[in-house]
């Protein structure tokens, strides 16, 4: 498919359609964010992602979670998104990681940046802990209509645990939405994208977006 | 002075993004944050503090881009030229 990537190239260019196709990344959690970011750095032709979800697909998951349909609900969300993801881009080298994220998660040798697409802060934690140094971690979190991204370097930046120190899960459910988990998976993959071309917008700026009423301000950290 | 910068709900809350108060001497981020409040209209302590004025988990306070959970909570001390800055953050994913 020789100009699947022609429009996008208008765009950024073959240099760093380069940097993208050699790119090696983990995307962890395939739910409201991580289904979207993973299928759209797919799109795009990021070389390798690793992909790590221990979850299945629930009813109340469908209003966001764009990899997923009614017939998937009870099935694990790891072999869905593995196998959706490989239907959208066959050139994208696509590997599911099993297990959870907890104290005895690994990261893969080659993953040179992290996104943390995942929905609690005891996972981000412990995902955060399996980084090593140099390694970059592309964070995003949702609530209702309010989001934000950020993005670290381990062992230069803060650590997303020091940052949110004191933060606790609500208790239940999270209000989330599908138009928000897209938006804040878009500017989550916009940064993902920046920062494979080595110039990322969010390097210790955390971007709080509000569509509420459609503001952005940025939090240095 | 000491600028203090508003996120997310508490933004939208307080319709203000920031506010700016002349620094007080060997005042706490505590004593900062009832001085904010006498200052807005909009009643805000009982989103960011329990009835006992403990800090909510639901809210981050930074002072000059640090956790105040790594200082001395609602002691910190605020100086003048700080930024101080209250974020709830979203949670979910």
């Amino acid at each position: 498919m020789e100009n699947r990537y022609s429009r996008q190239l208008l765009h950024w260019g073959q240099e760093k359609q380069q940097k993208i196709e050699t790119a090696v990344m983990l995307v962890a959690g395939v739910g409201g964010l991580g289904a979207t970011v993973a299928q759209l750095l797919v799109r795009a032709g990021v070389g390798k992602i690793y992909l790590v979800d221990d979850g299945f697909v629930d009813a109340p998951d469908l209003n966001r979670q764009l990899l997923y349909s009614e017939e998937d609900i009870g099935s694990s969300k790891l072999m869905l998104a593995c196998d959706r993801l490989r239907r959208i881009n066959s050139s994208v080298e696509i590997n599911p990681l099993s297990g959870s994220i907890d104290s005895d998660f690994s990261l893969p040798a080659d993953v040179q940046i992290v996104a943390d697409c995942l929905d609690n802060y005891l996972s981000r934690f412990q995902l955060e802990a399996a980084i090593p140094d140099e390694t970059y971690l592309v964070h995003a979190g949702l609530q209702g209509e309010e989001g934000q991204v950020l993005t670290l370097q381990k062992g230069r930046s803060q650590l997303l645990r020091q940052f949110y120190a004191g933060a606790e899960q609500p208790d239940g459910p999270i209000p989330v939405t599908g138009d928000t988990a897209t938006v804040i998976a878009g500017l989550m993959c916009n940064e993902l994208f920046a920062l494979i071309d080595g110039q990322p917008k969010l390097l210790n700026r955390c971007l709080v977006v509000s569509l509420s009423d459609f503001h952005i301000s940025f939090l240095d950290i | 002075m000491v600028q203090i910068q508003f996120y997310s709900l508490l933004r939208l809350l307080l319709k203000q993004e920031k506010l700016e108060l002349p620094a007080v001497e060997n005042e706490t981020v505590g004593q900062l944050l009832d001085r904010a409040q006498q200052s807005i209209d909009t009643p805000f302590l009982d989103k960011m503090l329990d009835c006992d004025g403990q800090l909510h988990a639901g809210t981050i306070i930074l002072i000059n881009r640090y956790n105040i959970r790594h200082l001395d909570m609602l002691d910190s001390k605020v100086s003048d030229g700080d930024v101080v800055a209250f974020f709830p953050p979203g949670a979910g994913g």
